[in-house]
């Protein structure tokens, strides 16, 4: 069983992410922070008796759910089924992530993408595209990159199987590499 | 060397390849999301602070009352010195048994009650002059509604 010390340790650990995670979904702050401490009280209530080492899948799980019913809440089911519905890759894509990669060069974040622009707006734009992602693909990509879950957990937390997860998270990835190359930001 | 600058072209197709590139841009975006969740306004922090407290509050308060019924319980068992589990449920079945009781004396009471009534309303008709059979006769009861109007 988690001691206090552990679970605070742990949400500390994971709020702001988790905050930031909320916001590109409900893309509303207040609600956002509902959410997250909705989803503290659950995990601290229901699960005080796990072990410190399960806590933070446990923490995402929770969180993906509460979000999950602040929508249905907000009654727009409609919407959600329609970002969570698979990103149509458009067939004959001339985009290249492999040619966006290899120029790129490590320029995202780097001083020579700072000439043009400045890093609170590549962040803006980057959050922005985030945002615009289906939700399944978006909460994917921020699972397994972003909270550095492997493939595996990453699927215990979404319910679904592994192949979707990376099938989610590419798809993600080549549509940012492609929404900010069209910014002109080279990701 | 770096490895983005040196790929070779045709195994840009190679799932594994992909894959790692696919991971190494993602590292890139997620950086900037972590510098951006760093930097977040000093109220959303304080509110996710608050959230955490009120977190650990709850938990405090449902571990407080899951031990609560144990403390209880080994404090009967020290004083009666039985098993505290039946002591209780026969303790807690008293006032139960006490209300049954009672309603089932009231509804006796009430039944009695009913039967001295009726028995003072028969004992009434058959003391009175008047046969009771009278007030079954159409006429008696048209004389009585007729003795009653001015």
């Amino acid at each position: 069983m988690a001691s206090d010390k552990e679970l605070s340790d742990c949400l500390k650990s994971v709020e702001k992410r988790a905050f930031k995670r909320t916001v590109y979904a409900v893309r509303d702050e207040d609600a956002a922070l509902d959410i997250v401490q909705d989803a503290m009280i659950r995990l601290a209530e229901k699960y005080a008796d796990r072990p410190a080492a399960e806590l933070p899948l446990l923490f995402q799980r929770i969180l993906s759910n509460a979000t999950m019913d602040w929508f249905r809440r907000q009654k727009v089911r409609n919407a959600v089924l329609q970002n969570m519905s698979d990103f149509n890759m458009e067939g004959g894509d001339e985009f290249d992530l492999l040619e966006s990669l290899e120029t790129a060069d490590g320029m995202l974040g780097a001083e020579s993408a700072a000439e043009t622009v400045s890093r609170s707006q590549i962040l803006l734009l980057i959050e922005r595209q985030i945002e615009e992602l289906p939700a399944r693909q978006r909460e994917a990509f921020l699972l397994r990159y972003w909270e550095e879950f492997d493939t595996a957990e990453t699927a215990a937390v979404m319910g679904c199987s592994e192949g979707s997860v990376k099938t989610h998270c590419s798809r993600a990835v080549h549509a940012l590499a492609k929404a900010l190359r069209s910014k002109g930001i080279v990701p | 060397m770096n490895p983005l600058t040196h790929t070779n072209p045709p195994m840009a197709g190679h799932p594994l390849r992909l894959e790692a590139l696919e991971g190494q841009l993602a590292q890139r975006l997620t950086a900037h999301l972590s510098s951006g969740a760093q930097g977040l306004p000093h109220d959303i922090t304080e509110r996710l602070r608050f959230a955490r407290e009120r977190a650990l509050a709850s938990r405090r308060t449902v571990v407080a009352q899951e031990a609560a019924p144990v403390v209880v319980q080994a404090g009967r068992a020290a004083a009666l010195g039985g098993p505290p589990a039946l002591w209780l449920r026969l303790a807690s079945a008293v006032p139960l048994v006490m209300l049954v009781a009672g309603l089932v004396f009231i509804q006796h009471h009430h039944d009695l009650q009913q039967i001295e009534a009726a028995a003072e309303i028969d004992s009434a008709l058959l003391a009175d002059d008047l046969p009771p059979a009278a007030y079954g006769d159409p006429g008696f009861s048209e004389f009585l509604r007729s003795g009653e109007s001015p």
